[in-house]
């Protein structure tokens, strides 16, 4: 059931169907006064509408322009906003290049290897002595000396020994 | 993430695990000391005869054992070195290069500016040569050459 209010706006509005609006014009007690207060309604919504109507732009054109280099600019912001992220996950060390590089170093390691074994073979040199191939002393000075060679027992020293050679005074020991 | 970071490791891990070829050469540690006897010796001789000391005392007969001359080196085979100095004695050393049973050189003993000695040695890094040199006053001078 419409109330009077609804009814009137409705009227105003020219939204009532015939049987209505016929039998609400029927219940106005002054018809004259409401159809002048129509009117009157018509005239300030048409007001309005014309008054609150956006006002023509007269660079229309530079103002799309604007926009769409605005849209554009953060469109590639966020583009690039979001290109680290990217880097990250795809840096140059990727799996497929550490196993390969990985493969390579393991290649010139046994490259090398088998070089250096060849060509230098380590000694164990815990299990040699030092050797004394030949030793000379300059007979000129010292025409007597003699030389001999011994290995200790102990600690595993190797001895050169050189008798003959001409005996200095003590001054001799400066450091 | 973490396995490209264990993969890093072990490629780095193999790289330095290169053979000892790259190894610069050897480090010798050669000495002038003078033998003597004294009534009240030090009780340890200097650090690198540590090792030998009692037999030095026991093939040369003396308690006291002074470095009048040292020096610490890592051979090149074929770069000659002057090795350990005193006033009056230096000692001169040509690497020839590693032998398989050590470190060839041909070491010379210059008094001042004379040769006294000279000879060719293997070295072997267990294995500590000594020189006896000239008598000195009541003493022995000694040279002294051991692979470190």
């Amino acid at each position: 059931m419409k109330t009077f209010e609804e009814k009137w706006t409705a009227w105003i509005d020219g939204e009532l169907t015939e049987a209505e609006r016929i039998q609400f014009e029927a219940s106005l007690e002054d018809r004259v006064a409401a159809e002048a207060e129509k009117v009157q309604s018509h005239k300030l919504g048409a007001l309005l509408k014309e008054q609150l109507r956006p006002a023509p732009m007269n660079n229309a054109e530079f103002f799309n322009h604007q926009l769409l280099a605005r849209i554009e600019s953060e469109t590639h912001q966020s583009t690039a906003d979001s290109r680290p992220v990217e880097q990250i996950r795809e840096s140059w060390w990727t799996i497929r290049r550490l196993l390969w590089t990985g493969a390579t170093s393991l290649a010139i390691f046994v490259v090398c290897a088998i070089f250096v074994i060849r060509e230098q073979p380590e000694p164990d040199q815990s299990q040699y002595l030092t050797q004394i191939l030949n030793a000379t002393v300059d007979q000129t000075v010292s025409p007597n000396a003699t030389v001999s060679i011994f290995q200790t027992k102990q600690d595993r020293v190797t001895v050169l020994w050189v008798d003959g050679l001409q005996s200095l005074p003590a001054d001799y020991a400066a450091k | 993430m973490r396995l490209r970071f264990v993969l890093l490791v072990a490629v780095l891990a193999s790289l330095g695990m290169l053979p000892p070829a790259a190894r610069a050469g050897e480090r010798i540690w050669s000495g002038l000391v003078v033998a003597t006897n004294r009534p009240h010796p030090a009780v340890m001789p200097p650090r690198p005869m540590h090792r030998f000391h009692r037999t030095l005392q026991r093939t040369f007969g003396y308690n006291q054992f002074e470095v009048i001359g040292e020096s610490r080196k890592t051979l090149q085979a074929g770069q000659a070195e002057w090795l350990a100095a005193s006033k009056h004695f230096s000692l001169r050393v040509d690497p020839r290069g590693v032998a398989r049973d050590g470190y060839r050189v041909h070491l010379q003993l210059f008094q001042d500016r004379q040769t006294l000695l000279e000879t060719d040695a293997t070295l072997s890094q267990s294995s500590p040569l000594v020189i006896r040199g000239p008598q000195i006053g009541a003493g022995q001078l000694l040279l002294l050459l051991v692979v470190q």
